[in-house]
């Protein structure tokens, strides 16, 4: 094998091959009862678990209330996160009062407030929207904030030289020029959102995928519980890698 | 010590028809941490329609300030800028500007770029990308319309903000050392596709820079300007045939122009050398 | 907006700056529409307490020592986890990030891993680790491992080589190395990394303690609910917040970071 091909190929290799290997080590101390089979199912148990759960249990449907419930999350990010940060970086006074603020929110345990949220929304999906909207919220304000803070000098003096009004140089350079960071932040949103949503669904018991774990883990069905697991990493990889293109795509253009 | 020219006192140059830019008396004072620094004092001049001027001056002469005051991008400042006849209070329609840093639109092809200032005065689409086709094809950029200015390289991005502020159609192109970016031989090329285009628009110019071969390749007069406090130190009328091109920098008067300008210019750049060497040895 | 250049001469500062102006009004607003709402039973009652009622709670919580003790617990369970975690995620991040086959090899899992719902996990960490605080510190790990392994990677790729090559050339042993080369030079990253992981292991172990226990603030939080004292709950969050907000800024301030960058 040449050096350059191995230089290509060791890494993905090694990567997966070191995860195969851990699985099969896995599946041989449990078929050795080393490692109590009640606790850890086999790995082969999970992956037949696989399609029973993705019949039975009704995953394409979970899904998608899953995902209805994100989009929702994502449409009131995008209106009141870039809004807000559409506000704050137009008056400059309540920027500099509340920036530190919406800083400090990022940082703080939101998603704890879930039972409060439960006393006012109820056990719906109206619980779980507006945790995934609470969670992903700072991200945005303060991305958008920054990406329109950051405009070169340069072009908002091109708008100035061609006599631009407040308007025209918001809408056809400053809020150009920052999509990109916007973008990031709203990504970052969406992301924080999703793992709130499914968080919550599987504290309440309501929803779609969350909810299909804790019902499983509560059923004992240990096999089904670490299949659904695995799915809904998957689908949070995906999200993850798929929303990761798009700022790429976005980025050259910069 | 360089004279104050007031314009009253510039001796009239014969033939001359109303002049398409009146820069009279400004004076420009900032207050830094340091005191009060004057960058531009008492400066004046006018400049001919269908005239290119240059302005040259070392660094720190006030060059900058000079051109943002022209284009009305910067205000509290005494004396007067006119164009045509009216006073200049702001950006004026015009003024073209021409700035030194990147300034295309990233997020908009090249033809999108140059159709700009067509948008904003609502011109119709059709038509206004007929009208930026256009002046994309006066820069030379004849069949890059479509690509993004990542896609092309630093001196097709000036020409790219170049043809865009001519689709305005200013009567004073202003530009804050434009080539300022880019390699001498990129520079000389580009200066010619200037030469051409001011040749076809009769375009009036007034350039900043500090590259003399540049002013002298370009001008028909070239104004030094002191090191701080910016005071017109001398007006050099460049009588090199028109139409020229970049050959011409290897010619006799060429140089001689070159040479002429270059010691006016080194005393005033001696000076900001030594200031600058008095500002960072004086500071711990 | 046209440019003067000049500074704003300092004033002799006036009571407060518009800014503490701002705020406070901001504040003074949200109180009072919080008031009206409460007061005009626009919601359930209880849901919106007035604002009396929720400080009379949170001085009540301030006083009672189960309070203390539950705060004990969780603190407790937080802090094992990030020691664990911590540990664990600056010795992975520190291996992968000297050794770029093992970076390429094995960080993208982390990457990818990372931004997951942690949460769901803990049904496992029940079965592993039981249902006492064992679950919910495994929770904590879980959560904070991959924050600081991935900034302790990426921060020793920004060691300067030549700070490297330099312990190399004394034959610095590998534990002189990390000690007196890595970490020094990797403070700010591994901080920043530290900062995101208590963050979301204070929400990981939390979550859990909602879930399933009898113990700590998660299930006070979760008593309240159940036994409808939204005062108490309130209360709960409000302290809760303020601790994590405040321990958040403590060590942003011991890294000199004053805000927090993503």
């Amino acid at each position: 094998m040449t050096a350059r091909a191995l230089d290509r190929w060791l890494p993905p290799i090694l990567g997966f091959g070191t995860l195969v290997v851990c699985v099969l080590i896995v599946e041989v101390l449990i078929r050795l009862n080393v490692v109590n089979r009640f606790i850890v199912p086999m790995p082969s148990q999970i992956a037949g678990a696989f399609e029973r759960v993705i019949l039975d249990e009704d995953i394409p449907h979970r899904f998608l209330v899953t995902m209805r419930e994100s989009l929702w999350a994502t449409a009131l990010l995008a209106l009141f996160g870039i809004g807000i940060g559409v506000l704050l970086y137009r008056v400059q006074l309540l920027r500099d009062a509340t920036e530190t603020w919406v800083a400090a929110m990022a940082s703080a345990p939101t998603v704890l407030m879930y039972p409060l949220f439960l006393v006012i929304f109820g056990r719906s999906e109206k619980t779980i929207i507006m945790m995934g909207f609470v969670a992903g919220l700072p991200a945005v304000i303060l991305k958008t904030i920054e990406g329109l803070a950051g405009t070169r000098r340069v072009l908002i003096n091109v708008g100035r030289s061609f006599k631009l009004t407040e308007i025209q140089l918001f809408v056809k350079i400053l809020f150009p020029a920052a999509l990109p960071t916007i973008f990031v932040g709203l990504r970052l949103g969406m992301i924080f959102a999703l793992i709130n949503i499914v968080g919550v669904e599987f504290l309440i018991n309501f929803g779609g995928l969350g909810q299909l774990i804790n019902d499983l883990a509560e059923r004992y069905d240990l096999p089904g519980t670490y299949a659904a697991i695995c799915f809904v990493i998957l689908v949070s990889v995906v999200f993850f890698f798929l929303t990761d293109r798009v700022e790429k795509w976005l980025r050259p253009v910069a | 010590m360089a004279s104050v020219t007031r314009l009253a006192d510039q001796a009239p140059r014969a033939g001359a028809a109303a002049p398409a830019l009146v820069v009279d008396d400004i004076v420009k004072r900032f207050e830094t941490p340091d005191g009060v620094v004057t960058a531009v004092d008492h400066i004046s001049f006018d400049v001919a329609p269908g005239e290119f001027l240059a302005v040259i001056g070392p660094s720190g002469c006030g060059k900058s300030t000079l051109f943002n005051v022209i284009g009305g991008l910067m205000d509290g400042y005494e004396g007067r800028v006119a164009v045509a006849g009216e006073t200049v209070k702001g950006p004026h329609a015009a003024i073209g500007m021409v700035f030194q840093e990147e300034s295309t639109f990233p997020w908009r092809t090249v033809i999108e770029n140059v159709a700009f200032p067509l948008e904003i005065t609502g011109v119709a689409k059709a038509e206004r990308i007929e009208r930026a086709r256009h002046f994309v094809d006066l820069v030379g950029l004849t069949g890059f319309e479509r690509r993004y200015p990542a896609e092309l390289s630093g001196g097709m991005r000036q020409r790219v903000a170049i043809a865009r502020t001519l689709a305005s159609e200013p009567k004073i192109l202003l530009m804050d050392e434009p080539f300022g970016a880019l390699d001498e031989q990129t520079r000389l090329l580009l200066g010619d596709k200037v030469l051409q285009i001011q040749d076809q628009l009769k375009q009036t110019c007034l350039l900043i820079t500090h590259n003399i071969t540049e002013a002298v390749q370009l001008a028909d007069r070239v104004l030094v300007m002191t090191y701080r406090p910016g005071q017109v130190k001398r007006i050099v009328p460049i009588e090199l045939t028109r139409p020229r091109s970049s050959e011409i920098v290897s010619s006799d008067a060429f140089g001689r122009y070159v040479a002429q300008i270059w010691g006016d210019l080194r005393e005033e750049a001696s000076r900001g050398m030594r200031d600058d060497e008095k500002n960072r040895g004086g500071k711990p | 907006m046209a440019e003067t250049g000049r500074l704003s001469a300092p004033a002799t500062q006036p009571f407060a700056s518009p800014v503490t102006l701002v705020r406070v009004a901001i504040i003074v607003g949200i109180l009072a529409t919080w008031e009206a709402v409460a007061a005009s039973g626009l919601l359930f009652q209880d849901v919106v307490p007035s604002l009396k009622v929720i400080g009379l709670a949170v001085v009540e919580l301030l006083a009672d020592p189960t309070y203390y003790f539950n705060l004990g617990v969780t603190a407790g369970e937080i802090g094992l986890a990030m020691l664990i975690g911590g540990l664990a995620g600056l010795v992975v991040g520190i291996l992968l990030g000297s050794n770029r086959l093992l970076s390429r090899a094995f960080e993208s899992y982390l990457y990818y891993l990372g931004p997951t719902p942690k949460i769901i996990f803990f049904p496992i960490m029940i079965m592993w680790f039981g249902v006492g605080p064992g679950s919910k510190v495994a929770m904590g790990v879980l959560s904070c491992f991959f924050p600081v392994a991935l900034s302790a990677a990426a921060g020793m790729r920004t060691i300067d080589t030549v700070l490297i090559r330099v312990g190399r050339s004394f034959r610095a042993s590998t534990w002189q190395m990390v000690t007196k080369i890595y970490l020094p030079a990797m403070r700010l990253p591994i901080l920043n990394g530290v900062r995101l992981g208590l963050g979301v292991a204070i929400i990981g172990t939390l979550l859990a303690e909602t879930k399933l226990s009898n113990k700590g603030v998660g299930f006070l939080i979760i008593n309240a609910y159940s036994t409808f004292n939204m005062p108490r709950m309130y209360a709960l969050l409000i302290v809760l917040f303020v601790l994590s907000i405040g321990v958040n800024a403590l060590i942003g301030r011991l890294g000199g970071v004053g805000t927090i960058k993503r």
